[in-house]
């Protein structure tokens, strides 16, 4: 099992270096930093002087990968490879296109993302293993068909439509809580309910139909003809053989998404105006900020693979069956 | 006349006819045609893919381009030919010129009058504050309570109008295939619903905005048409740019194992540990820098909008092969332990034979899987990016533009909603028939679904 | 015989396909009496394990009861509300399944799954109901019992999972037992055991037991009266012995004949050599730590050697796991050896290359075990049984070839029409002849049959080994014959190797084996072998 731990942390590595260098090429080899610099001061402003100056300014006036005027190990450290992608190993974001030190912004905004996004994951997946439940209760008859039909209803519009209707009708005609918004302490909440409702709704058509169809697997499981063989009821063998058997693609499957949780949504974020990093990211592509952009595709792919870990471990807890080596 | 040729077409007429011969091929193995069977035998399969087969259509229709021929100015010589710089395709003509009835600004459906109040000089010539009228809406009426008999006068006409072409349009197809065992009649409704939509919209539209003007005063309804093929291209578009390079890489990395299996499995690692929104997003914002940098190279605006479409295709293409790599492998990784790929091996056959003949046509009902379940989910992200900002083109209609142009227009008081609910209607039904669809294609071809497994 | 009254008695069962009113039960009848057990014999399809779902209403919803009556004691158990009928199940008749492995839920330990049906039948809790547990576990001679309650299925051994399935069974003291082939998944040696246990239980806990299989075998060691079953109905019913002494039905004949019979064997053939085998070893690694390093390996096969003279058929036996395929794979060099050589007609094959061994694999051939995964379902038989005349080149016109796939469809005792269908329209037995066919397109001296027959029926099987056998005398074809059931072995094979843990325990003529076996393991083997002579 450590050892296990130990080899899947050593794989992430060369992962992250393919990361790097990925966002390295699209960022500075296809574009060069002149482009950059062109599309940043618009074209009005276009001159050999104005350029340099920005490139000075954010630290793009370095070769690519080799400084031969350098000296030393400088001929490798001192040019916009190491200063720029290298360093993001040593979580050393260094500073946004308009000179905002990027690691604090990152620590500051990840708790509003996580201050919504917690919620939504947790609550979504309870509600879809109930409404999952409550249809496979009901499995083959009318009910279940038009179950699924709603599911796939639900699943076929868009999130920006579950936002938008979330807000005219609870914030806008209900006047329940405010459209838009973020306060930290005990008022946090009026905040919070609209986001993470919106959240859980949009989730119900792809999660629980998910979910049913894992039940619906289970249930044409051996060992359920064993239970009713036993003579257990069927309420019982729902709950007490399919749903732990169910529970442990369940599981697995969303314990990827956990650590990525901290990025947040785009979208939600956007529209409520919750200041986390969802909101971060979409305002540095907006305004064309590639130090963010940059760093926030270093921080998600971390998540992910610490999520690829969790995920394995999950599996051995959850599922006796599995141990790692 | 002249016409246009955008890439995006070329691309779209191949697609259609690489597609159509895909199945062609399909239909010759008997197994395929008997699961095809099983999803048209029953009526909502026929119904959702006569709704998919309009959609296409329609995309089909607004992808042959013309620039329309200028009349010869007096005093010039006939022989040389002027043509106008806006591109038109087959469908405008069809829609009769609903797209060039322009209004000043937002108007409700069925309106007579603008949504915004303006400065306006009134009979007498003293300056007023009112809702002008429209200029395309309702002029042929005495008086406006004449609105409401108007429209049902003439909606029952064009509806009439409508079931004669529809029993036209029938006809044939009853006359050959009514002895058919499949659920025709299901079909035949809804092509005799779309029929008479089509007509009724055409001819109304003539008088009337039925879904309203949106900001820039365009026609809601003409718009809402016009994403149809920006959807319908994107999602095809993308899946068959990710196809080649997911089955491919899949196949090799279950097949040959070892060193292979191991450089795929880090590539698509690789590439699903970066949040897919950004990358998409920064590939996007880099070709539009290359796009502003390279301004030349594009002669009319609409070839500029198109190769960004096409980009956005490309990027969206090369940034989701993963999930379907990852899914071939495992399938192949299986058929590779089956007895006759290992009676192949016993034979001597060739990697390349045995890839071919064995792997490939065993792993096309993934393919076929992926392709329809796809498409809505892309269709579906053109919104967000288009809201993100890293979507389509502005200038080239979309619904994600729409929705994003109408986004905050319902904390209007009163509310703006037409313009969101033109594109909710038709980005709604299209996702929908594909996606009941697409469950009706996955019941007929895995049995078995969903076997998730941690991909590193 | 019949005194004691039925315990649970069976009328006139029919059952129907819901959807298309197809019927699969024309009017079954039948009686269980304590103390004995009726085997309900049939081959696959036939309704028997039908027969018992129907009777405790578990038919999945694609199927419906039409009409009859399930009686037990005075009770109709069809009158009863499915309330009602829970408590008759596991209590008053319990069921054990043919896989434990997948009957067993895998993520409870064993000791709560039987736990539970205490649980829901009495008022058992607490330690009690654990000791209960662990008495059971040491009645069906589960060692260890305590501390095996705390174990999950997996971690039990394919004879113990289904002893814990049988003490789930027998946890309230049930009036019925049925037993839906108990043993079909087991090892030959385990099969015997679990079998002879559950003999013993009826006996002494007065158990009227409901045993469905496919084995002959079984049915004489085991049973007390046999039922045999064809396409829905009861075809002959009869005590066991009278049965098996003058079965009245042809078709009952034919499964009797399907048992071996020790006293004929084949005398050995040619002594020319064909194929070698020196000391072959096949390893796989075992990889540990943070560098997945290779620590071990499993032998998998570890140091065999034989030989197969031309036109001989040497049967290689072994249970599950013993290496016995593997080392076929390895002389078809779909497995990398770790050492030995294999020698075909003197010249040593082992070390060739890719291209190298294409001549040598038309010599080669093999038939496997599961007919529907050997044949890839998207060509039609005739592609497939062109394929390796075209990829190991044959220099034959299409013409030529379509010829020759037309002989050898014939010869296998299928028409020149089958080369236009496609597998999944054939039945296993047809599909096994066409692998049959497509080996023998070649014109291979040798081919490895990986238990060509286990996945078939018994009277089909009869017809393919008899069909192997025709063709070895018409081509002087030699086969190696792996298999786990040595019951086929006596009128097939000329040589025998009983293979156990990756090693060669015991080879010989087929008689001397079988009759003077040396080894305690193949003696093991054999003493579980069912016999039609009740030895």
């Amino acid at each position: 099992m450590f050892a296990y731990i130990v080899r899947r942390l050593l794989y992430a590595i060369p992962i992250l270096v393919g990361v790097n260098l990925l966002t390295f090429l699209l960022f500075f080899v296809v574009n060069s930093p002149d482009d950059m610099a062109v599309s940043q001061l618009g074209e009005k402003y276009v001159t050999p002087a104005a350029i340099q100056a920005w490139k000075e300014k954010n630290g793009y006036d370095k070769p690519l990968f080799v400084n031969a005027q350098a000296a030393g190990a400088a001929t490798l450290t001192d040019t916009i490879f190491f200063t720029k992608s290298v360093r993001l190993f040593a979580f050393d974001f260094g500073r946004s296109e308009s000179g905002r030190d990027i690691t604090t912004d990152v620590s500051t905004r990840m708790w509003p993302s996580l201050a919504v996004a917690l919620p939504t994951f947790a609550v979504g997946i309870w509600v879809n293993i109930c409404v999952a439940l409550m249809v496979v209760m009901f499995h083959a008859t009318r009910l279940d068909r038009w179950a699924v039909f709603g599911f796939v209803a639900l699943m076929s519009i868009s999130y920006l439509f579950y936002i938008i209707g979330g807000q005219y009708l609870v914030a806008k005609s209900w006047k329940l809580v405010p459209i838009s918004g973020f306060h930290g302490g005990a008022q946090a909440w009026k905040f919070l309910l609209l986001p993470v409702l919106v959240g859980v709704v949009a989730g119900i058509g792809s999660g629980a139909r998910w979910y049913r169809t894992l039940f619906l697997e289970e249930a044409n499981q051996d060992y359920v003809r064993t239970a009713r063989a036993k003579g257990a009821s069927e309420i019982s063998i729902l709950f007490g053989h399919i749903l732990p058997n169910a529970l442990i693609p369940i599981l697995t499957g969303v314990v990827v998404l956990i650590p990525s949780l901290f990025m947040g949504s785009l979208l939600i974020e956007s529209f409520f105006g919750i200041p986390g990093l969802g909101s971060y990211m979409l305002d540095a592509i907006r305004s064309q900020d590639f130090a963010i952009v940059r760093s926030m595709v270093f921080i998600g792919s971390i998540l992910y693979i610490v999520g690829l870990i969790l995920t394995d471990i999950s599996y051995t807890w959850a599922d006796p069956r599995i141990r790692l080596n | 006349m002249k016409i246009v040729l955008l890439w995006s077409d070329v691309l779209v007429f191949l697609l259609v006819l690489s597609l159509c011969l895909f199945f062609y091929k399909l239909r010759q193995d008997p197994q395929i045609r008997q699961r095809w069977s099983q999803v048209f035998a029953s009526r909502l399969g026929m119904v959702t893919f006569t709704v998919i087969a309009t959609y296409v259509a329609v995309a089909l229709l607004d992808s042959m381009h013309f620039r329309r021929a200028l009349d010869a100015p007096p005093g010039l010589a006939a022989q040389e030919v002027f043509y106008d710089n806006k591109v038109t395709s087959v469908l405008d003509i069809m829609l009769d010129g609903m797209g060039e009835r322009f209004e000043r600004t937002y108007s409700a459906p069925f309106a007579l009058r603008s949504f915004e109040k303006q400065n306006m000089k009134d009979e007498r010539g003293r300056d007023i504050r009112d809702f002008p009228a429209l200029r395309h809406a309702g002029t042929h009426l005495a008086q406006a309570d004449d609105k409401w008999p108007d429209v049902a006068r003439k909606s029952a006409r064009a509806l009439l109008w409508g079931l004669l072409l529809s029993a036209l349009w029938l006809a044939p197809q009853w006359l050959l295939l009514r002895g058919s065992p499949r659920p025709w009649r299901a079909s035949w409704a809804v092509q005799a619903a779309v029929l008479c939509a089509a007509v009724w919209l055409v001819s109304i539209s003539r008088h009337y905005h039925v879904l309203g003007t949106d900001l820039g005063g365009a026609d809601v309804a003409y718009q809402s048409i016009k994403g149809v093929r920006t959807g319908v291209l994107l999602g095809t578009l993308a899946t068959l740019i990710m196809l080649p390079i997911a089955v491919t890489l899949g196949v090799m990395a279950g097949y040959f194992k070892g060193w292979v299996d191991d450089l795929v499995q880090y590539l698509y690692t690789t590439l699903s540990s970066i949040p897919g929104i950004l990358l998409i997003a920064a590939s996007v914002l880099l070709f539009q820098v290359y796009i502003d940098l390279n301004p030349d190279f594009f002669s009319i605006g609409m070839e500029k909008a198109d190769a960004r479409f096409i980009a956005l295709c490309f990027i969206l293409g090369v940034t989701s092969w993963s999930t379907l790599c990852r899914l071939i492998r495992a399938e192949t990784l299986k058929i590779s332990q089956l007895g006759y790929v290992q009676a192949a091996h016993a034979f001597g056959v060739s990697h390349l034979r045995i890839l071919g003949r064995h792997i490939l046509p065993n792993v096309v009902h993934i393919i076929l899987i992926t392709f329809v379940l796809d498409f809505s989910a892309l269709v579906l992200a053109e919104a967000v990016l288009s809201y993100i900002g890293v979507g389509i083109d502005p200038s080239m209609g979309s619904w994600g533009n729409m929705i994003n142009g109408a986004r905050s227009e319902l904390s209007r008081e009163p509310a703006v909603w037409w313009t969101l609910s033109g594109a909710f209607i038709f980005m709604f039904v299209l996702v929908l028939a594909a996606n009941l669809f697409s469950d009706l294609v996955r019941d007929a071809f895995d049995p078995r679904t969903s076997t998730r497994r941690s991909p590193l | 015989m019949n005194t004691s009254a039925a315990v649970l008695r069976i009328r006139d069962l029919c059952v129907q396909v819901a959807a298309d009113g197809e019927e699969i039960l024309k009017g079954v009848s039948l009686a269980l009496q304590a103390g004995r057990i009726f085997a309900l014999v049939g081959e696959s399809g036939s309704g028997k394990s039908v027969t018992s779902m129907a009777a405790m209403r578990l038919l999945p919803d694609a199927l419906a009861i039409t009409g009859g009556a399930v009686h037990m004691g005075g009770q109709d158990l069809f009158a009863l509300s499915e309330a009602g009928m829970q408590s008759v199940r596991g209590a008053r008749v319990a069921m054990i399944f043919q896989n434990a492995m997948s009957a067993l839920n895998p993520v409870q330990t064993v000791g709560r799954q039987v736990a539970e049906t205490l649980r829901l039948h009495t008022r058992l809790r607490g330690a009690a109901l654990r000791q209960r547990v662990v008495d059971l576990f040491a009645e069906v001679g589960i060692p260890d019992a305590a501390a095996r309650y705390a174990f999950f299925p997996h971690q039990l051994s394919g004879g113990q999972q289904q002893r814990v399935m049988i003490a789930m069974a027998l946890a309230c003291e049930p009036e019925v037992l049925i037993a839906d082939e108990p043993t079909t998944a087991l090892d030959v040696t385990i099969q015997a055991q679990v079998l002879r246990l559950i003999r013993q239980l009826t006996r002494s806990r007065e158990l009227a037991v409901l045993l469905i299989t496919h084995d002959m075998g079984v049915v004489r060691h085991t049973a007390d009266e046999v039922g045999v079953m064809y396409r829905g109905q009861i075809i002959e019913r009869a005590p066991v012995d009278d049965f098996f002494r003058n079965p009245r039905e042809a078709y009952s004949r034919r499964l009797i004949d399907a048992l071996p019979d020790l006293s004929h064997f084949q005398s050995a053939a040619a002594e020319e050599l064909l194929l070698q085998l020196q000391d072959v070893k096949v390893h796989f690694p075992i990889r540990r730590g943070v560098l997945q390093r290779t620590v071990d390996h499993t032998r998998a096969v570890d140091g065999v050697s034989l030989a197969i003279a031309r036109g001989e058929t040497y049967a290689l036996v072994g249970e599950s796991g013993s290496g016995k395929s593997t080392l076929g794979r390895a002389i078809l060099r779909l497995e990398t050896l770790a050492g030995g050589r294999i020698l075909f007609k003197g010249k040593a094959i082992e070390g060739l290359g890719r291209r190298a061994m294409l001549p040598w694999r038309r010599e080669i051939q093999v038939i496997f075990q599961n007919p529907h995964s050997s044949m890839n379902p998207r060509m039609s038989v005739g592609d497939i049984i062109a394929e390796g005349m075209i990829s190991l080149g044959l220099d034959l016109t299409a013409q030529q070839r379509r010829e020759r796939i037309t002989a050898l469809l014939q010869r296998v005792q299928l028409g020149a029409q089958f080369s236009q269908r496609y597998p999944h329209e054939l039945s296993g037995g047809q599909l096994q002849r066409i692998a049959i066919a497509r080996a023998l397109a070649v014109d291979p001296q040798l081919i490895i049959c990986d238990e060509p027959t286990s996945a078939l029926d018994v009277s089909i099987r009869a017809e393919v080994l008899a069909l192997l056998q025709e063709l070895q005398r018409e081509f002087g074809v030699s086969y190696l014959f792996i298999t786990h059931d040595l019951s086929i072995v006596p009128g097939l094979a000329h040589h025998v190797g009983v293979m156990q843990a990756g090693r060669l325990v015991e080879q010989g003529s087929a008689e001397q084996v079988l009759t003077a076996p040396q080894h305690p393991y193949t003696q093991a083997l054999l003493r579980s072998v069912p016999r039609v002579d009740g030895a």
